[in-house]
């Protein structure tokens, strides 16, 4: 029973393939080592697939012009954005937030921004890296 | 007194070549295993594992804990997959491997190859009745009435070639392709009895479109719902060693063509007066011969078919490839009534 | 097991966790030999509880919560959610809105369905089409992505508008992305519509009658395989739809039966397809210009839904179907005073029964994919007795005392 579908799978032996080889091409035997090889610099990494322009990376938080208004606060869906009464700015969990930027949009003074950053995932959420203004 | 010497230095020397001929099998099994998982995700247009993807989930089977259910019957349970491995990887040693003759020749022809061919599916339908798990079940009554079904067209394949050369022996008939003992009418009846053992070994061998005992969307895995660990490792080795075997049996039915009949190789004279050269170009040959046949009849057919409803599996070997097979014997028939 | 014997049926649950579903859910199937002969749904697995947090949040907040209601159909739900809401305090969304939401909506529709094409194929254990569909759906994900900035979750809607503009030099990409499903749409449907073995696993195969799918009250792609005309788009319009030309999606009206086999329903999803491009270049070709949304003042819309009370209804046609969202709000309190989702599976989920009856096994995972079960939507409860553990339905006349007490309840104001 030849059909189409055979036809078009050979022709697809030879085309590039779809598959995204990041961040390695075939899975490590170990996952741990590999990390530590390429914090080593010793396992090259393929690059990820390129984001667009408008893309919601992590936020940046802009504290110097933040007036401590607790908009952000009160529309932030995951509780990613704490206020801290001391200081009178707010405190931002990289690892809870959801990226929906309805605090890009309410605030007033324009203190968070999106980035094109999205490698961001860790085994500790308490990291220096995933919590903006400690 | 020697004469005993004799026999018991020949068997030693046979059991030893059977242990052998398991390992290479095994090995090979799961090289082509690899080759055929890399070459089906290229058709799709997917990177796929690596060529070693079956070795490591072996390892990882055997490493594994083995799970013996409650409601299972233990020791068929755990039978069930030694038998599935033990009958393919016996019959390795009934087959002309490449430029080799049958390790045990003289012991068995096609009709034991026939029997061997039915334990594993027999086995596999036990172990998974002896799961108790609905699946299962399900997929037991599938794969026997599966196994029932290709049977057939396989049977009269055997019939057909077995009334062409006048033996059952599988040397005899591999010693001469059977395409130059027969011409006009003989030839077409064989192509026809080659298409239905192509169509066969899909069902075979349990893959797409005739995976329906393990079914996996509608089964959860069929009669292997219950397997796990070493058991689950135990008939993942006994599928590529059936892969090896019907390939392998296709081989020597249809195509003992070796490169070294028309070019040699030179080299020193090694074993059985073959020369060095012909028989590593002859071993690397018959390998040639086993991965096509594994692309054409496995892979291909894998990627590019829905698997069947169990009835219309059914119909399709009974009907459509049992006429063609009896076709494909009546035209030899002919050829031979008119030879005489 | 020895009284199941004697009538030689037997019971093969098929889930919480099995592969045919792609989420947990459970039906029950009587089985005589290979063909079934009972099928019993219990739904309840994957009850998540978004309705009871959307209530302990304010209206701003709930806009991303209701968009996980679902990963596919997450335009859908934050659409119906906002509509809802618009509709409770009585904010308009601009014209430019409408047309930015209807193409959004559309594009979301053309990844559900192509999606659901692959899964439909790995059903019947033909997984190259399930690559080969999974891999031009990245065409129309990556420009979600380029339109809104995020992949799965859009986070694109707003109370009163969108968030994100679909400005004129976006519309090369969205032209390209479109002309690329159109030189793929002829494969698409020579791989569907004519490939002998997928064929034969889909004609004739869960069959539901249009008598049945009126009485059972199925929605979208389900009922209009049987021939059904019953489109919210059409029927209801909403967002820009009443302006667009467009017309019912049947079997018959591109020369095939309206018979209401899976053959029937994979065709009607795979002319929505060219439906939905058609759609888009619709939208795009006659967007007014004008502002994405009424409310610019986001701290004063924040404010004006806190101090205005009343209830709205969001409609709108899923990839799925008709899916309602209810929204209640109250003067003066800053969370939600009732949300409640009736998504499509839930309607489809009652034709489950004529379809699955009298066939085999082996159809039960395509016939299950046939309705695009989403059971994240869907799932709302299940009833167990805490004292016993035993899980219990209700009878419909039990149901409907129930009903009437919690609508007093609601009425009254006392939500606990």
């Amino acid at each position: 029973m030849p059909t189409q579908t055979i036809y078009t799978l050979i022709k697809q032996l030879f085309t590039e393939k779809a598959t995204n080889p990041f961040p390695v091409k075939y899975t490590p035997d170990n996952m741990h080592d590999a990390a530590e090889l390429i914090e080593e610099g010793k396992l090259e990494i393929n690059p990820p697939v390129e984001v667009p322009e408008d893309f919601r990376g992590k936020l940046t938080y802009d504290k110097e012009s933040c007036i401590g208004c607790k908009l952000c606060v009160r529309v932030c869906p995951s509780e990613a954005l704490v206020f801290k009464e001391d200081e009178g700015k707010v405190k931002h969990y990289v690892s809870r937030c959801t990226f929906c930027g309805q605090c890009v949009n309410i605030c007033p003074q324009s203190c968070f921004e999106f980035t094109q950053e999205f490698l961001i995932a860790g085994p500790d959420k308490e990291a220096e890296d995933l919590v903006i203004n400690p | 007194m020697s004469d005993v010497v004799n026999l018991a230095v020949n068997w030693g020397i046979k059991s030893l070549l059977v242990l052998l001929v398991s390992l290479l099998g095994i090995f090979v099994g799961l090289l082509y295993k690899g080759f055929d998982r890399k070459i089906t995700a290229m058709m799709q247009g997917r990177i796929g594992p690596p060529w070693t993807q079956p070795f490591k989930d072996i390892k990882k089977l055997f490493m594994k804990e083995t799970i013996i259910p409650d409601t299972a019957v233990p020791w068929l349970f755990n039978a069930a997959p030694v038998f599935a491995l033990v009958a393919p990887l016996v019959a390795l040693a009934y087959l002309p491997l490449g430029p080799f003759d049958p390790i045990m020749e003289g012991y068995g022809g096609l009709i034991l190859l026939l029997y061997l061919l039915a334990i594993p599916a027999v086995a596999m339908a036990l172990g998974g009745l002896a799961s108790g798990s609905p699946y299962a079940t399900v997929g037991s009554q599938r794969e026997l009435v599966l196994m029932m079904s290709y049977e057939l067209p396989l049977a009269i394949a055997a019939v057909a070639l077995a009334y062409n050369f006048e033996t059952f022996s599988i040397a005899a008939i591999s010693s001469e392709p059977v395409w130059s003992t027969v011409g006009g009418v003989g030839l077409l009846g064989f192509a026809m009895i080659l298409g239905t053992l192509f169509a066969v070994m899909p069902g075979e061998l349990s893959k797409v479109p005739f995976d329906q005992a393990e079914a996996e969307t509608e089964l959860a895995g069929g009669l292997f719902v219950e397997y796990s660990g070493r058991n689950l490792g135990l008939f993942y080795v006994a599928e590529v060693v059936k892969m090896v075997f019907v390939g392998t049996l296709l081989i020597a039915l249809f195509f003992p063509y070796h490169l070294s009949s028309w070019f040699s190789f030179g080299g020193p004279e090694v074993f059985n007066g073959m020369l060095l050269g012909n028989l590593i170009v002859d071993i690397a040959f018959f390998l040639f011969k086993l991965l096509i046949i594994i692309y054409v009849a496995v892979s291909v057919v894998r990627v590019a078919f829905a698997r069947f409803q169990i009835d219309r599996a059914s119909y399709f070997y009974w009907v459509p490839m049992t006429v063609i097979g009896l076709i494909g014997t009546l035209l030899v028939m002919l050829e031979g009534s008119m030879a005489i | 097991m020895n009284e199941e014997k004697e009538d030689s049926t037997y019971e093969v649950p098929i889930g919480p966790i099995h592969p045919a579903l792609k989420e947990p859910f459970l039906i029950k199937f009587k089985l005589d030999g290979e063909e079934v002969v009972g099928a019993d749904p219990h739904p309840g697995m994957n009850h998540r509880g978004i309705e009871f947090m959307g209530m302990h949040r304010n209206p701003m907040k709930v806009i991303p919560l209701s968009e996980r209601i679902c990963g596919i159909c997450s335009i859908v739900h934050q659409h119906m959610y906002t509509t809802a809401a618009e509709h409770a305090v009585g904010i308009e969304p601009t014209n430019r809105a409408r047309y930015i939401r209807a193409i959004m909506c559309e594009l979301e529709r053309i990844h559900s369905h192509v999606l659901w094409a692959g899964v439909a194929a790995h059903e019947i254990g033909f997984d190259t089409h399930l690559h080969f569909t999974w891999k031009i759906r990245e065409e129309v994900m990556d420009l979600l992505e380029y339109i809104t900035g995020n992949r799965v979750n859009y986070s694109m809607w707003t109370i009163g508008g969108v968030r994100r503009d679909i400005t004129e030099d976006m519309h090369p990409k969205i032209f390209e992305t479109l002309e690329y499903y159109e030189d793929l749409y002829e494969k698409l449907e020579e791989i569907f519509l004519n490939d002998p073995s997928i064929k034969m696993r889909t004609k004739d195969i869960g069959i539901l009658t249009e008598e049945d799918a009126l009485s059972l009250c199925g929605v979208g792609p389900t009922v209009r395989a049987s021939g059904v005309k019953k489109d919210v788009r059409i029927d209801q319009p909403y967002s820009a739809y009443g302006d667009l030309d467009m017309d019912y999606v049947v079997p018959s009206r591109y020369g095939y039966e309206d018979k209401g086999d899976v053959f029937s329903k994979t065709l009607v999803r795979l002319k929505e397809v060219l439906q939905s491009i058609s759609i888009i270049k619709q939208c795009v070709e006659k967007m007014p210009e004008g502002e994405i949304t009424s409310e610019d003042n986001k701290a004063g819309l924040l404010n004006k839904l806190k101090n205005m009370g009343g209830e709205g209804i969001g409609r709108i046609e899923a990839p799925r179907g008709e899916a309602i969202h209810y929204v209640r709000l109250k003067e003066g309190e800053e969370d939600i005073d009732v949300w409640k989702v009736r998504a499509s599976t839930y309607n489809n989920l009652a034709t489950y029964g004529p379809m699955f009856m009298g066939e085999q096994i082996a159809d039960i995972p395509i016939i299950a994919a046939s309705i695009d079960p989403c059971i994240g939507c869907m799932d709302r409860a299940e009833i167990t007795d805490v004292n016993t553990g035993e899980t219990r339905t209700y009878s419909e006349e039990e149901l409907h005392e129930l009903s009437v007490q919690k609508t007093e309840e609601l009425v009254d104001g006392g939500i606990e």
